[in-house]
């Protein structure tokens, strides 16, 4: 079976600026594949280009079997695509909204309205059906975008930071959607900068600085980039002792979140106890210290420090 | 295939003509201002502006001091369409009002006028304050009209044979050179012009603003259906105010309708697409709102109401700007009104101006959409 998407040395240049660097993968039919960066790493330069939206400047893609370059008007016919700057008609009713880009993709008559009633059950959109778009919480908005981009049942949907801005329990009623769509065999392509979220993700691919420097399973990712043990510890007089702890034997990272912080150490060469011992050794008393599993965070902030020591 | 190949165009043009529709009754009270904007202003204009030259000051300087010259003040301030304000004064002191802006005329009749009369040849001289265009030549066309009713008065009992006075001045299609005649052609262009490129640019920008442009090109709705769909509403929209116009200028200010009404669609639809594709091409170069309505408003409010022989003559034009004027369809769309309007032309002479509005709406639809990428590069 062919991939329902091939990138081959995509780039994209604006001016001197290389947006998107000789980027090339694959995506298989049905799969969730995410696509991590940070602000201005290139996620969404890479998906217009994808959707047709942008030419690139070199290499190239095929998309649902077209060429993005060559042929983005069939390309377009057999994607959904849902923009990160919100795009639905606000002023305009909910039904409205999936009416008219219903039509747009070609649906009319008994066939748009059967499309519109299965899609408003699927995303449960029923109660707000005849609200003003503009009026509804964020979450609500986002599904009725994702309705918007589905209607036309596209083999592949690109969904440019879905979630931005969305609290976390809308979250995760989103991304059954998305489980849903995937499971019918829809290939979905998404952008994020949760880590949590790409979690769902059959596969990553992590862009830095329009490189895509990364590209493998969850757990792929975190056995390659953020090996060892993660431990984190929580206790007082902590800042001055985890200045002291970076660069010592056998820790690979150190990064603070909250009141606590995480240590991630290769378990050959130091041990957990060693750790607690010195850190009390340094005032952390009474220290806490608990067992924890590396998170897409720890592959990312590895791979952005590596980048950046790369380029000094 | 062909046709349904087409069946789909057409459903995707009427999708975003649809679309377009629902925003507007969404915003319902834009439309009203744009219906009840035209009638307001062709009251406004048609009842408070007015170019018509009544009660005009006159110095007379009757230097002859006979009868006769005296009947013929009489009689050219009879209808008082000329007011004395000063009589008897010299020449000099005449001019000095009129410097002073005591007066917008000086009537004056020189020494031996009655002998003249009799003879068969007289002229008086009326001096006429030339800082008001407007108002000198509209003296100038009365004065000329009753100085030669009041001659041939004259010249009846002492039977001159020849016209004793010399002026042959006759308003043609617009005897009573109403203002309104005049102004209800160039007030429609004006109106049309603000509504159609202003709302068009407005509704244009507003979807690259708010990101819908984006969302649009990644569906398989083709710039020209993306194009015409979103015109669509306006156009209809435009076309309807025309009528009110039209009617509100037959009803309150007698302007007939006396052309072909043929010529008359045509104008108006021709000059509408070019408006709506001017719009559409601010709108596709500022890509955003506020620009956009500045830009709309130097580029088509203006011109239509300056140089387009709504309120000043196209001929009095200087050069440069008269040049300029070529290029602004509302020209061509006031003279195809006032054809059709008050002279009752057709097709046969109103022609020339119907292929410059179709020329300007062609080229400008073609830039328009050549700039209007459905890609955001």
């Amino acid at each position: 079976m062919t991939p329902a998407i091939e990138v081959h040395h995509l780039t994209r240049r604006f001016g001197t600026f290389t947006a998107v660097d000789d980027v090339s993968f694959e995506v298989g039919a049905g799969e969730i594949f995410g696509y991590l960066g940070a602000n201005g790493a290139g996620k969404s330069t890479t998906i217009r280009m994808l959707c047709g939206l942008l030419k690139p400047t070199g290499g190239g893609a095929r998309v649902a079997g077209f060429d993005v370059g060559q042929e983005p008007e069939r390309v377009k016919a057999g994607i959904g695509y849902m923009s990160q700057k919100f795009s639905l008609y606000l002023d305009l009713s909910v039904r409205a909204n999936l009416e008219f880009f219903a039509s747009a993709y070609g649906a009319h008559g008994r066939e748009l309205k059967t499309r519109i009633g299965e899609m408003v059950e699927r995303m449960q959109l029923g109660a707000v059906q005849d609200e003003v778009t503009g009026a509804l919480p964020g979450g609500m908005q986002q599904r009725v975008a994702l309705a918007s981009a589905v209607l036309h049942r596209p083999r592949i949907v690109f969904l440019d930071e879905p979630t931005a801005g969305v609290d976390p329990v809308q979250r995760r009623s989103f991304w059954e959607l998305i489980r849903d769509l995937a499971s019918r065999g829809t290939t979905v392509f998404v952008t994020t900068h949760y880590m949590d979220e790409a979690e769902n993700c059959a596969r990553i691919g992590i862009m830095v600085d329009g490189k895509l420097v990364a590209l493998d399973t969850p757990e792929g990712l975190k056995r390659t980039h953020a090996p060892g043990r993660v431990l984190e510890v929580r206790g007082p007089r902590l800042s001055p002792a985890l200045d002291s702890l970076r660069g010592m034997a056998g820790v690979l990272d150190v990064s603070r979140f909250g009141s606590g912080a995480t240590v991630r150490v290769d378990p050959e060469r130091l041990s957990a106890e060693t750790l607690a011992d010195w850190l009390r050794a340094r005032g952390v008393d009474p220290l806490e210290l608990e067992d924890s599993a590396p998170t897409l965070d720890d592959v990312f902030l590895a791979l952005t420090a590596r980048a950046q020591r790369g380029e000094d | 295939m062909a046709a349904t190949r087409v069946n789909r165009r057409v459903g995707r043009i009427l999708a975003m003509a649809g679309k377009e529709v629902l925003h507007i009754r969404r915003d319902i009270r834009t439309l009203y201002l744009a219906l009840a904007m035209p009638v307001l202003m062709l009251v406004l204009f048609g009842f408070g502006i007015s170019f018509d030259v009544d009660h005009l000051e006159l110095v007379v300087v009757d230097q002859d001091r006979t009868d006769l010259s005296r009947e013929l003040v009489r009689q050219v301030t009879a209808s008082q369409e000329f007011v004395v304000v000063q009589d008897g004064t010299s020449p000099d002191e005449a001019l000095g009002a009129l410097r002073r802006g005591a007066a917008t005329g000086v009537f004056l009749i020189n020494k031996g006028f009655a002998e003249d009369v009799k003879r068969g040849g007289a002229q008086v001289q009326l001096l006429v304050d030339g800082s008001d265009g407007n108002t000198a030549t509209q003296a100038l066309a009365k004065a000329q009209a009753l100085v030669e009713m009041a001659g041939r008065n004259l010249g009846g009992p002492v039977r001159v044979t020849a016209p004793p006075l010399e002026a042959r001045v006759r308003t043609l299609f617009n005897p009573d050179a109403r203002s309104a005649m005049f102004l209800v052609p160039g007030l429609a262009a004006y109106l049309l012009a603000i509504v159609a490129v202003l709302i068009t640019a407005l509704t244009v920008a507003r979807e690259w603003e708010r990101g819908s442009m984006e969302q649009l090109f990644a569906t398989p709705v083709g710039r020209l259906e993306i194009v015409v769909g979103k015109l669509l509403p306006y156009l209809g929209i435009g076309l309807l105010q025309v009528l009110l116009v039209l009617t509100v200028g037959a009803w309150v200010f007698d302007v007939p309708v006396r052309g072909s009404l043929l010529a008359l669609g045509l104008g108006s639809f021709l000059f509408l697409v070019g408006m709506l594709g001017q719009g559409l091409l601010i709108s596709v170069v500022t890509r955003n709102q506020v620009v956009a309505t500045q830009v709309a408003t130097i580029t088509s409010v203006l011109p239509s109401m300056l140089l387009s022989g709504f309120i000043f003559p196209i001929e009095n034009l200087p050069p440069p700007l008269k040049l300029i004027s070529t290029l602004i369809p509302a020209r061509y769309f006031v003279a195809t009104l006032r054809g059709v309007l008050l002279r009752g032309n057709g097709l046969d002479v109103l022609w020339p101006q119907l292929v410059a509005l179709a020329l300007f709406a062609a080229l400008v639809l073609a830039v328009a959409t050549r700039r209007f990428q459905r890609r955001l590069d």
